[in-house]
């Protein structure tokens, strides 16, 4: 196993009585890596297990060489999660506020990661955001800054957890371009299937197992045959 | 009160949270003992004048007072019952300038700032084990989540109307509440996969 890349080695997961993941075995060194699936396949806590919001009842999780259970502590820094709805993500008021609560996480002290929060925006463009109330921007402003909070505290790893569902499609357009120049390995959770056209890996889940596990175009190909058929 | 952060650099954004709640807390303290009508008045219009040397997105926020209407007329009301209109003036203009000033504190200061001036008035709740870090975030997230439960009660209000053509009312309430939960479940999660809430008070 590579130090670069995440392991689940046999994992099973019950949630309110439902078995949602049922001992999948994946090992992923890829640098973009696409996950798909129908609602409820168990895409949403397969992630959550990378960055230790969840913890398998069995089985084994390795991220970057970091034991999801024993290291949990660690996984925060080292796995950097966008959720869905950006209004759920962000914690503070104002924008330069919430970029100094992800550089205080990432370690540093509370007045430099105040004073750092500017210079940290600067590096995005986005220097003259730092005043702004979070509730005046706009879904794709709003979701940008949950990445720009995420990405300063330098994680190895990025999850995005169906980032598109509110984005109108130049939003969503210029939000791929980003993810695609990211040097971080990325987790993809969607169902905007032509989204993974440029992964290196794509896998399907279904009812909490590995369905099928490879190349984006035969597996986004398998899927959409496969869902359509459930229509 | 519903206050939201101003964006922008007035001249009271410059100065100090601490100093600013120490002269809300003086004003209040002196006019508190005061019955006379010009000097509320002139509080009050001094209040405005402030808002006014602040800009126009400023003074727009005084709309924000619209609710506290019925408030002063049930005051008014009830001081007009015991024969004391005057007195009524007085108690309402009093309230009207504290609430203009405090908001005028909130809408200048950032809420990390805020919560460093505040964070030692907290200490000793440390005594009890809870920590003064832990109190400030809470506060913090409360202001930024109160836009998010307005526009909650207006979606669920937009739902009940779509199929019934009334409004929702309290029958909104259970609903707004379940989904009050839902938002602080995920709100919680999202604070977790950062690293969750800071311990203890480094600076």
């Amino acid at each position: 196993m590579s130090d670069a890349s995440l392991l689940l080695d046999n994992v099973t997961l019950a949630r309110g009585g439902r078995t949602v993941l049922d001992g999948v075995s994946l090992e992923l060194p890829e640098r973009r890596v696409g996950l798909i699936g129908n609602n409820g396949s168990g895409k949403s806590s397969l992630v959550r297990l990378l960055n230790g919001l969840l913890t398998a009842d069995a089985g084994r999780v390795v991220v970057h060489g970091l034991d999801a259970k024993e290291q949990a502590a660690e996984l925060p820094r080292k796995v950097g999660f966008i959720f869905q709805n950006p209004d759920h993500q962000i914690i503070f008021p104002t924008v330069a506020e919430e970029i100094a609560f992800s550089l205080e996480q990432a370690g540093l002290p509370r007045r430099e990661a105040a004073r750092e929060a500017v210079p940290a925006l600067a590096r995005f463009g986005r220097e003259h955001w730092a005043e702004r109330p979070v509730h005046a921007l706009s879904e794709g402003e709003k979701q940008f800054l949950c990445i720009i909070a995420v990405l300063v505290m330098e994680p190895a790893v990025i999850v995005l957890d169906e980032p598109f569902s509110s984005l109108d499609l130049p939003t969503r357009r210029r939000l791929e371009a980003l993810i695609a120049g990211l040097p971080q390995q990325v987790v993809l959770v969607a169902h905007e299937l032509d989204a993974f056209a440029a992964y290196e890996r794509v896998v399907w889940l279904h009812e909490g197992r590995v369905a099928m596990d490879g190349a984006p175009a035969e597996v986004v190909a398998a899927y959409r045959v496969f869902a359509e058929s459930l229509g | 009160m519903i206050s939201l952060y101003l964006p922008g650099r007035t001249w009271l954004h410059a100065i100090p949270a601490g100093w600013k709640l120490i002269a809300l807390a003086l004003v209040s303290l002196t006019v508190a003992p005061f019955d006379s009508l010009p000097l509320m008045a002139g509080l009050v219009l001094a209040t405005l004048a402030l808002y006014a040397s602040l800009g126009r997105a400023a003074l727009a926020q005084v709309a924000l007072l619209r609710p506290m209407w019925p408030l002063f007329l049930i005051l008014l009301a009830l001081h007009a019952w015991n024969g004391d209109v005057l007195l009524g003036l007085v108690v309402c203009l009093r309230i009207l300038a504290m609430v203009l000033l405090a908001n005028a504190v909130t809408m200048t200061t950032r809420m990390d700032a805020m919560m460093d001036a505040v964070e030692p008035l907290l200490r000793p709740l440390a005594l009890f084990g809870v920590a003064p870090r832990a109190v400030a975030l809470a506060v913090a997230l409360m202001i930024r989540l109160i836009p998010l439960l307005f526009a909650l009660w207006e979606s669920l209000n937009e739902s009940y109307r779509a199929r019934t053509g009334r409004r929702g009312g309290w029958r909104l309430l259970a609903p707004f509440c379940i989904q009050t939960l839902r938002l602080s479940h995920h709100t919680a999660e999202a604070l977790a996969a950062r690293g969750g809430v800071p311990r203890g008070s480094r600076r």
